[in-house]
């Protein structure tokens, strides 16, 4: 496998028509990861961040331009062959969390597991010793609503890393925290990062955050890259 | 996915919108039991028709009437009858094959009796007559029947026996009639005396004057014989084409002198010719004679009629009435269906994000569509099994309460409605289908849901 280009776009472009109107959401973004790197993406509201986000995960489709996650071309990939590299190749994490409101955290936690045709026990296994690893353990069986913040965003980092995908994108993962606990979340994705080896890319408009964790941040503007900054 | 995650899926997200699923369901349930309820209706009418007709063996009868001949009254039913009518030439053979038919007299009953296949020939008779018992009285039609074609089982008698040919005088009546005369209870009838009165008419000479000089209006020339027989047997009413009141034997019915509705002619026959029947009724072994004997019969110039015959028009008929009660039935499923997709798609809007999770861990569109199709097919399974329940008490509520009213009317205790298992489960299966059919529109938008949007934070 080559190692310098674990992920990587070429020219990638995603333009959105409605009418007659045309908004160039992403414009001509090539990058390249590697495996095990932890990347920033920074920048304003409508920058294109999140859209760069939902082609990496496969979400989405660019207008142009290509998609390589180890060695694959994702931007040629069909519904379905999308659908089961959402499921065992990426894992995502939201601001908004975006978990069941009606399922405990276990069963969050274990709902990816489902669509991948894993049988009850090892299910139950797997979704719990998840929960143990981001520290909610004793909370399992409590809902969304009963659960802080943070630990809805660790309840999620657990659903997305449930089913061991390499890569993890977390879009705008603490725009909904406090600075402490933002700080923690961070703490946790770089401990993956750096323990686990796993690839993170991660949208934030908090600059500090990733100064102190990211290896490289790219900052976006009207869909281009428009700065590139190694931190270590 | 695996098919019990679904099913597991399915059946906690329906869980969860208890009340709803509740009404959704409800609407099926109806839908479904007014469905099976009909349809078992149908099936319960056309069992007890085709039964009575095996119990009896009416298929095993063969009804033969005599075609008009000359010197008698012409009168026909039909109007396409040859006889009735001017013949044209090609036809001519017939008439003629007519003329030579035979009388149906005891001596053609003789001949009939020796055809392969048959069983029994006996004549096709019944007169007017009343019946008093004690100081109440009834008219009705007796039907003069043999003694062995009595025991071979066309009418279940319900108290006593059969009568005896050696005993002219014994005779069997109905429940139901029995009732009317005041007798509720049919063992404390047998033995009684019983005494039946004929009417025939009278041109003698004292009854013409009697006539001609009445002042309160008696101006038929009728009069009334009473005969007196002693109840042996007590029969139960045919709730089918019921054949008659009052049974009495030939050899009874020989000596007493009446007015035959079947054959008014009769009495216009000159004197000194034999007495013939309008019709002679054969009963042959098996149905599988009745096509042979009628070949025989007919070839002969008679006119036959067998309610074999009548079989595949009936069964067609119950076809037709099967459809009418489908039809009415499918209003309510059509209605229930309506709430299905109503229900889907507004379940579908409230989880709009919901899909959007299932697709962002991976789901696939496929995978989306079935999990609410599983949530379609369990509304249907559940309103299939609970409206077949539904179906099934309400008919037997309206079996109960027919029966009591029919009973007042000694017709005896009938089911009118048949859950065949075919239906029970046809009705399931039909109820799950439906349900399927009207999710498939609503799943198809969820499966289609773009995750982007619904992932999209407000």
């Amino acid at each position: 496998m080559n190692s310098d280009s674990f992920v990587k776009t070429e020219n990638l472009t995603r333009i959105y028509s409605s009418g007659a109107i045309k908004v160039v959401a992403l414009d001509d973004v090539s990058l390249s990861l590697r495996e095990g790197e932890f990347l920033g993406v920074a920048g304003p509201s409508g920058s294109g961040k999140s859209t760069l986000m939902n082609l990496l995960a496969g979400l989405d489709r660019p207008s142009s331009g290509i998609i390589k996650v180890q060695g694959k071309l994702i931007s040629q990939l069909n519904k379905q062959e999308l659908a089961l590299y959402r499921r065992y190749q990426v894992g995502m994490i939201f601001q908004s969390f975006n978990l069941i409101w009606s399922y405990t955290a276990f069963e969050n936690v274990a709902f990816p597991l489902l669509f991948a045709g894993v049988a009850r026990a090892e299910r139950n296994e797997r979704a719990g010793r998840m929960l143990a690893e981001v520290g909610l353990g004793p909370r399992k069986d409590h809902r969304p609503a009963e659960l802080s913040g943070g630990e809805q965003q660790r309840v999620a980092i657990a659903r997305a890393l449930v089913n061991q995908p390499r890569i993890l994108l977390a879009d705008e993962p603490t725009g909904n925290l406090d600075s402490g606990t933002s700080n923690q979340i961070v703490k946790t994705l770089s401990d993956l990062n750096r323990n686990q080896g796993l690839t993170v890319i991660m949208i934030s408009h908090e600059e500090p955050l990733l100064a102190e964790y990211a290896d490289e941040v790219i900052r976006l503007c009207d869909g281009k890259i428009v700065g590139r900054e190694k931190m270590r | 996915m695996r098919i019990s995650d679904y099913i597991e899926q399915s059946f906690c997200n329906l869980w969860k919108k208890k009340l709803r699923t509740f009404l959704t369901t409800f609407g099926v349930v109806i839908g479904i039991g007014a469905l099976v309820s009909m349809f078992a209706f149908g099936q319960g009418i056309q069992r007890n028709i085709t039964d009575q007709f095996n119990k009896v063996d009416l298929f095993n009868y063969i009804n033969i009437s005599a075609r008009n001949r000359t010197g008698e009254p012409a009168f026909s039913p039909d109007p396409d009858d040859p006889d009735a009518g001017e013949m044209g030439g090609a036809a001519a053979p017939v008439d003629a094959d007519d003329r030579d038919a035979p009388r149906l007299d005891a001596q053609f009953i003789e001949e009939a009796r020796k055809i392969e296949g048959v069983e029994a020939a006996f004549p096709e008779m019944r007169f007017p007559a009343q019946i008093c018992l004690g100081d109440k009285e009834q008219f009705t039609l007796a039907q003069v029947l043999p003694a062995d074609i009595l025991r071979s089982g066309p009418v279940p008698l319900r108290a006593g026996r059969c009568y005896e040919p050696r005993e002219p005088n014994e005779l069997i009546l109905t429940d139901s009639l029995l009732r009317r005369l005041g007798v509720n209870e049919p063992s404390t009838a047998l033995g009684r005396e019983i005494e039946v009165a004929t009417l025939t008419l009278d041109f003698s000479l004292t009854n013409l004057l009697r006539m001609a000089f009445s002042r309160d209006g008696q101006g038929l020339p009728f009069a009334r014989q009473s005969y007196r027989f002693t109840i042996v047997g007590v029969a139960d009413r045919l709730p089918f084409g019921g054949m008659s009141d009052v049974y009495v034997q030939p050899e009874a019915a020989g000596a007493m002198r009446k007015l035959s509705l079947t054959s008014i002619w009769e009495f216009f026959r000159p004197a000194g010719e034999t007495a013939s029947y309008s019709a002679v009724t054969v009963r042959v072994r098996s149905p599988k004679y009745v096509a042979p004997v009628k070949k025989e019969l007919e070839s002969r110039g008679l006119r036959t009629f067998a309610l074999m015959d009548q079989l595949e028009e009936m069964r067609t008929g119950f076809l037709i009435m099967d459809m009418f009660l489908i039809a009415v039935g499918m209003i309510g499923i059509t209605v229930a269906s309506l709430g299905i997709v109503n229900t889907m798609v507004m379940s579908i809007l409230e989880r709009y994000r919901e899909i959007g999770i299932m697709k962002a861990v991976g789901a696939t569109d496929s995978d989306v569509q079935r999990i609410f199709l599983f949530e379609a097919g369990m509304i249907g399974l559940l309103g299939g099994l609970f409206g077949l329940v539904l179906g099934w008490g309400v008919s037997q509520v309206i079996n109960e309460v027919v029966n009591a009213l029919m009973a007042r009317q000694a017709a005896p205790r009938m089911e009118y409605f048949h859950f065949s298992w075919w239906l029970c489960l046809g009705a399931v299966a039909f109820s799950i289908l439906v349900s399927l059919l009207a999710g498939v529109y609503p799943t198809l938008r969820a499966a289609r849901v773009d995750p982007v949007v619904a992932l999209r934070h407000d």
